[in-house]
């Protein structure tokens, strides 16, 4: 199936040019979180996808094309962090920001030292977001 | 002499017959031949003055003389010699004629006539030598011829004339003196000789007799010496056993076959009280042994005479024996039989053994006084109260009672390998050392210490002491002593009480408030982080050229949403936590445990377990406080889902069921599939502070137990046949239903 799927509103020359309509993608187990964030990285200027579980996502065919990845840490099944190694294990160099609602530097640290991109805390604005993700796709 | 030469001379000298003519010439030829004559006599006179005492040379010289002096053919001698008697023959014949006949034959011939003359035949005195007859005429030598014979010979036949006659025979006879003398002179040599020989001879030998003699005085001597020495040894031998005897403090005394005494020394007549010349010869049955062991005395003795069996003899045996005064004392005695050819002699040993007997009852008393004190000092050890422990000054235990033993988990025998240091925990050693040392140097008399020990199992065990030193006696050096108490329980409350308090102060910094704000964060963040990403976004829709109007509508109705869903949550869980009196009604468990469920169901999903409901349909009612009972049930929850967080290998169930419990209970179980616990820590879950998570403060089920014990019911805990625990609880339904 074809990734190239641009959901949202159409072209905007206001439009933020970080994404340069590369994929982004969102995996979280939280609905609101799918429904609002792929939302925010359009305006960012991505092509956005969200999935509901690791799983999903490397089922979909999906994984080369992204060129981001918004992952929530603690889900049923594969975690954030287990899909951060698997990705790893197989040679796929996508920059992982993480978010979590919990408050838990050991995870932090932890991911971070596994080559994550960022970290945030929910919630989180979306200034924020956009700060971490220019980072990431800078040292990408 | 003289005279037979004078009449010699004289009957030469007498006038001749008628002849007258004749006469005058025969006159002057025969002065001249008398005086021819005296000068041949003088000068054989005057032989001996050159006579040797050479036999054999004194012949030769004699017949030389003859030969001068008178007219012969041969002058010939055989004599013996008296030395070595062997017979010599001399010949010396005539210059002026030449014998052809050589002397042996000469010697042979003369010899034979001597030996035929000597048999007794007249015979002519006339030899045939070779082809000449020749006279001879023999002169003996000696006065019976036994020196020897001297034969001279001549062919004149008239020979031998008057003179001749004359001239041989005191020739012969001077010879003959001479031969004498010096035979008699040899022999007077020969004896001197002999008797210097003798005496030279005799004197050596009394010499040596006289050294024998010396020597045998100087040995006999010595021997005499020595046996005087030896006599003087066996004295003092004698004496000295005679001393010992006397000096002997037991009593010896000696009996010969018959039994009676033939020996009582000193000893035992001081001890048995009679003098020595008073009892020899007695019989000793009747001195020394009391009356009525003498028979016994009798027959044993008897036996041993007949039999040599004994069953006394050379066997130390105590008994009574009698005094002088009547008395019987407790002896000691020995029996020995004296080893001595001839007739039995024994010898008897006795001590008076009064003296030793009643130190002996004195000494049995006192031990048995010191076993009883010992028996009793024993049992307070034994059974003391607190332990009580015995080490030397190094700290090697010398002894510990059962007590120190059971709180050390040692026998005695394995403490007795170890010492102080070796059960001592590493914490308290140091501590422990330093005080002994002090305390051994007298710094104090005693000291304290609360320390641990580490048990045979390794457990440790909290002790107090009490250490002090025993000082030591002449037989015994100083010990150290320990009284110990087991204080593990106290500690552990000490500790339990400490940590307590410490929870509490970090307790009372977290209000019920902080939990419920920790609560309302976790529940709240999710609708919170979704309003502020939709804002976000919203805003950057209305910013764009154009603006995205209807993306932004759809923000606004999703913040809406979750700004309601927040609400929700919030009031729910003020009520969940709200500190109101619990108030007690009638209420549906099944309901109230739907209600939270929904309520962590994301919780619990997140933690990715699966939650199941099994929840009885016909539900009797309960009474009590829905609040306080959701509590429970959410902190089940809760502890439930965290006993899987780690479990990755099976799937993380929980299960949630209700039912009737024992006709009038309604219970709750909350199943899960996780670690679970072991029967030990059963009943530690439910008390304060007991926590196994890393950040857990342990409350939840202490408050869960009281909550479920203020509803008269019951909470417990069970480990699961398979994986996992299962946590109950179980109230009074409402009596009305």
């Amino acid at each position: 199936m074809g990734c190239r799927i641009v959901l949202g509103m159409g072209p905007s020359e206001d439009r933020s040019d970080v994404g340069r309509q590369l994929l982004s993608v969102v995996v979280d187990d939280d609905e609101s979180v799918r429904e609002s964030l792929p939302d925010l990285l359009r305006e960012f200027g991505f092509a956005a996808r969200a999935f509901s579980s690791a799983k999903d996502f490397l089922a979909s065919g999906c994984v080369d094309e992204t060129r981001c990845l918004i992952l929530d840490v603690a889900m049923p099944g594969m975690s954030g962090p287990e899909l951060q190694q698997e990705l790893k294990s197989r040679g796929q160099r996508i920059p992982i920001i993480f978010i979590t609602g919990q408050r838990d530097e050991a995870i932090r640290a932890r991911v971070l030292k596994q080559g994550a991109a960022g970290f945030l805390f929910k919630p989180f604005s979306d200034s924020d977001l956009l700060a971490a993700i220019k980072t990431a796709m800078q040292n990408a | 002499m003289t005279n037979f030469v004078s009449a010699g001379l004289v009957a030469v000298l007498q006038p001749r017959p008628p002849d007258m003519n004749a006469r005058v010439e025969d006159s002057a030829q025969e002065i001249k031949r008398l005086q021819r004559c005296i000068n041949d006599l003088v000068s054989l006179l005057a032989l001996p003055a050159i006579w040797s005492s050479e036999p054999s040379e004194m012949v030769a010289l004699l017949l030389e003389a003859l030969l001068r002096t008178v007219s012969l053919d041969f002058a010939w001698a055989r004599l013996t010699d008296p030395v070595s008697e062997t017979v010599i023959e001399i010949l010396r014949p005539s210059e002026s004629r030449q014998l052809k006949p050589i002397p042996k034959e000469i010697g042979e011939v003369v010899g034979d006539w001597l030996k035929r003359r000597e048999v007794g035949s007249q015979l002519p005195p006339k030899i045939q030598l070779g082809s000449e007859n020749l006279s001879i005429f023999p002169v003996p030598l000696g006065v019976e011829g036994e020196i020897g014979i001297i034969v001279v010979a001549s062919e004149r036949p008239d020979f031998p004339t008057q003179i001749e006659n004359l001239l041989l025979s005191v020739a012969t006879n001077q010879a003959s003196i001479g031969l004498r003398e010096a035979a008699l002179l040899r022999e007077q040599k020969r004896i001197a000789n002999e008797l210097d020989r003798r005496v030279a001879e005799r004197t050596a030998e009394l010499a040596a007799t006289n050294e024998e003699l010396r020597l045998e005085i100087v040995e006999r001597k010595l021997a005499e010496e020595r046996l005087r020495q030896e006599e003087q040894e066996l004295k003092r031998s004698e004496s000295h056993k005679a001393t010992i005897l006397d000096s002997s403090p037991d009593c010896v005394v000696a009996m010969d076959h018959e039994g009676c005494i033939t020996e009582f020394n000193p000893a035992a007549e001081r001890t048995f009280g009679h003098r020595r010349k008073d009892v020899l010869g007695r019989r000793l049955a009747d001195v020394i042994i009391p009356p009525s062991l003498r028979e016994k005395h009798h027959t044993g003795f008897a036996r041993y005479l007949t039999t040599g069996k004994s069953t006394i003899l050379a066997r130390r045996q105590e008994m009574t024996a009698l005094c002088a005064d009547g008395r019987e004392i407790p002896v000691e005695l020995t029996i020995t039989r004296i080893p001595q050819d001839g007739p039995l002699a024994f010898t008897g040993h006795i001590r008076d053994i009064t003296e030793r007997k009643r130190s002996e009852d004195a000494l049995r008393s006192a031990h048995a006084q010191v076993v009883q004190s010992e028996e009793q000092w024993r049992s307070v050890f034994e059974n003391s109260a607190v332990g009580v422990a015995l080490a030397d000054l190094n700290g090697r235990l010398i002894a510990a009672n059962p007590v120190f033993q059971k709180m050390l988990g040692y026998t005695e025998d394995e403490l007795q390998q170890l010492s102080f240091i070796d059960i001592t925990h590493e914490d308290h050693i140091e501590e422990n050392r330093s005080l002994i040392g002090e305390l051994l140097g007298g710094k104090f008399r005693q000291f304290q210490i609360e320390k641990q020990y580490r048990r045979k199992d390794g457990q440790p065990v909290w002790a107090r002491n009490n250490v002090s030193v025993v000082p030591g006696t002449d037989r015994m050096p100083r010990f150290l002593m320990a009284l110990s108490e087991d204080i593990t329980q106290h500690k552990l409350s000490e500790e339990a009480l400490g940590k307590a308090r410490a929870e509490l102060a970090k307790v009372a910094n977290i209000t019920s408030l902080g939990v419920l704000t920790a609560a309302i964060a976790h529940e709240v963040n999710q609708p919170l982080s979704g309003i502020i990403t939709n804002a976000g976004t919203c805003m950057r829709m209305l910013s764009a050229d154009p603006p995205n109007l209807e993306g932004a509508r759809e923000t606004v109705r999703r913040t809406i949403r979750d700004g309601n869903r927040a609400s929700d949550v919030i009031m729910r869980l003020r009520k969940l936590y709200s500190k109101k009196e619990p108030s007690p009604e009638p209420m549906d468990l099944n309901e109230a445990t739907r209600e939270v469920t929904a309520l962590s169901l994301t919780d619990i999903q997140r933690s990715g377990a699966i939650l199941r409901h099994d929840l009885a349909d016909d539900l009797p009612p309960v009474i009590g406080d829905r609040v306080q009972l959701q509590q429970v049930i959410l902190n089940l929850l809760r502890n439930g889902a965290d006993a899987m967080s780690t479990i990755d290998d099976r799937p993380r169930e929980l299960l949630v069921r209700t039912e009737r419990h024992e006709q009038s209970q309604v219970r709750l179980s909350v199943k899960d599939s996780g670690v679970g616990f072991t029967p030990q820590t059963a009943e530690k879950i439910f008390e304060a502070f007991y926590t196994t998570k890393r950040d857990g403060m342990g409350i939840g089920l202490s408050i869960s137990r009281s909550i479920i014990e203020a509803h008269q019911g019951r909470i417990w805990a069970i480990p699961n046949d398979g994986p996992g625990a299962t946590f109950s609880f179980a109230i009074p339904c409402n009596p009305i239903a």
